[in-house]
């Protein structure tokens, strides 16, 4: 009476059970496992799980096996690391993007009186908890990234560009390496806000972001600064070799010509560079020295690449 | 001395258990591996449990954590911790008999600490007359940064945290894992029940 009670359970049961003797062929599978497969009890029993589900990685599932048989204790599988094992249907196919079960998934040694007599896979269908999962995981990427990124010119926001500097400071100052700072200002933009609207001076802010990140390698980190103003950090970089990128991010923006509205805009920028000196104790130092070098450009004419002076640092 | 503190026999009597279980969990794993696996006495010390990421870590950020929860009779309970630093698992994949390509980072490490856990805890059990289930192994995180954020924020439930140090040397690579054994304060008070009983008949 208690067996029948126990078999009644058993195929009520909301997860698969699925005993297998040593040399992987079904002994016995509960009703969730016939529904979901949906296989008869007759063609299943007494043939061989790589015959039943032929989806099976069998070299894996063997070694997995073979833990359980030798050590004989449990082992495990969960969605995470692998979606599902079995090829199974689930109860959310309409409001989930599954198209089987996620599973996870316990295998179990089967002792009777100190004799291994098999293995049983317990199958815990957790389709439900991988559908959230994904969904909050790919709600919290879009939220760093937001985080991090201007909307407009799809380059880093200030807040995090100035982390990445403040890392990017301590690193150089650590291991005395080189370290330089590009900042550009976009010529008289106020007047081209006046002369095309917002609209076509928000389109010479997108522009500027993409012909500068063309130019910079791996590693360098663009940021809009404020309103017109961009900076790049040039981590392992000394004095000459940041003037020369200054130089061709200077001469692309010039060269760059904008369609807005059938009409033609050009831009320059003024460019101003410093790189890490011993003085600077702070990260916020290396922004002033560059926003002074850029000042100088301004003064000077604009269009133009100056450098922060030693004497400046003093 | 508070209520879960050890006495010395007590402490004694634990560390001979876990010297004991340590020793038949490294000859099932050799032979479940298939190589020479070389294990030192595993040190043990408690901890308390807001201290028990202050020492020995410094460099917590390259740290993976697997952690998997055991429970048996007469309330042993508690959860296991198994910590990697990334550079000692290379080539686990080798240690365990698959493929490069069967199974993921994320997987291997999983794997390897399931078999840690329960391959030590199931002779541990046997030995005070328990058995033990346990819950399915999760990795917290293996990105890097994450794990020390994550575990710093947990408002530990533990009072006391056992230390089972490990280190797993294998004839022609070595790695070294930290095993941690965290307790709480009920399952400890069960645990020197059971310590007790055992001494007592000793």
């Amino acid at each position: 009476m208690l067996d029948e009670f126990c078999l009644d359970i058993s195929n009520r049961l909301n997860t698969g059970i699925l005993f297998l003797d040593c040399d992987y062929n079904i002994i016995m599978w509960n009703r969730f496992l016939e529904v979901h497969a949906n296989k008869n009890d007759n063609d299943v029993i007494g043939k061989s799980v790589f015959s039943i589900f032929p989806e099976l990685p069998r070299k894996w599932f063997e070694r997995k096996l073979s833990s359980v048989i030798q050590l004989k204790t449990q082992s495990f599988c969960g969605w995470e690391q692998r979606h599902h094992l079995f090829e199974l249907f689930h109860s959310r196919p309409i409001t989930t993007d599954s198209h089987f079960m996620a599973q996870n998934c316990t295998f179990l040694p089967v002792e009777i009186s100190g004799e291994l007599e098999g293995i049983c896979i317990l199958i815990e269908d957790v389709t439900d908890v991988c559908h959230y999962q994904n969904q909050l995981n790919k709600a919290l990427e879009e939220l760093a990234l937001s985080n991090r990124i201007d909307g407009l010119t799809q380059t880093f926001n200030r807040k995090h560009w100035e982390e990445c500097l403040a890392k990017e400071f301590s690193r150089a100052r650590r291991h005395q390496h080189d370290l330089a700072l590009v900042m550009l200002d976009l010529d008289h933009f106020k007047l081209l806000n006046d002369t095309f609207g917002h609209q076509g001076g928000d389109l010479v802010l997108v522009e500027t972001a993409k012909a500068v990140t063309k130019l910079l390698r791996m590693g360098d980190l663009f940021g809009r600064y404020g309103g017109e103003e961009f900076a790049v950090i040039l981590p392992n970089t000394n004095l000459a070799g940041a003037e020369e990128v200054a130089e061709r991010i200077r001469q692309s923006i010039a060269k760059n010509t904008i369609r807005y509205q059938d009409r033609t805009i050009s831009v320059t920028a003024s460019i101003g560079v410093a790189t890490i000196d011993s003085i600077d104790t702070r990260y916020e130092d290396l922004i002033s020295n560059a926003d002074i070098a850029l000042y100088e450009a301004k003064a000077k004419g604009r269009n133009r690449v100056c450098l922060a002076k030693e004497t400046l640092l003093a | 001395m508070s209520a879960f503190d050890l006495s010395e026999d007590q402490q004694d009597c634990l560390q001979e258990l876990i010297n004991v279980a340590m020793g038949q969990a490294s000859d099932q794993l050799a032979r479940y591996l298939n190589t020479f696996v070389y294990l030192k006495v595993p040190s043990i010390e408690q901890v308390k449990s807001d201290q028990l990421f202050d020492s020995g870590h410094q460099n917590l950020e390259a740290i993976a954590v697997v952690s998997q929860g055991f429970f048996g009779y007469e309330g042993i309970r508690g959860e296991a911790l198994l910590m990697y630093q990334p550079q000692d698992s290379h080539r686990l994949a080798d240690l365990l008999g698959y493929e490069d390509d069967e199974m993921s980072f994320d997987e291997q490490i999983i794997d390897l600490s399931s078999i840690l856990t329960t391959t030590f805890l199931n002779v541990f059990a046997s030995q005070i007359d328990n058995q033990m289930s346990y819950s399915a192994p999760r990795l917290i995180s293996a990105n890097q940064g994450m794990v020390s954020e994550h575990l710093t924020q947990q408002a530990f439930n533990w009072d006391l945290a056992l230390k089972v140090r490990i280190s797993y040397q294998v004839t022609d690579y070595s790695f070294n894992c930290d095993m941690v054994l965290l307790i709480p304060e009920e399952a400890i008070i069960n645990i020197k029940t059971v310590i007790d009983r055992i001494l007592e008949d000793f």
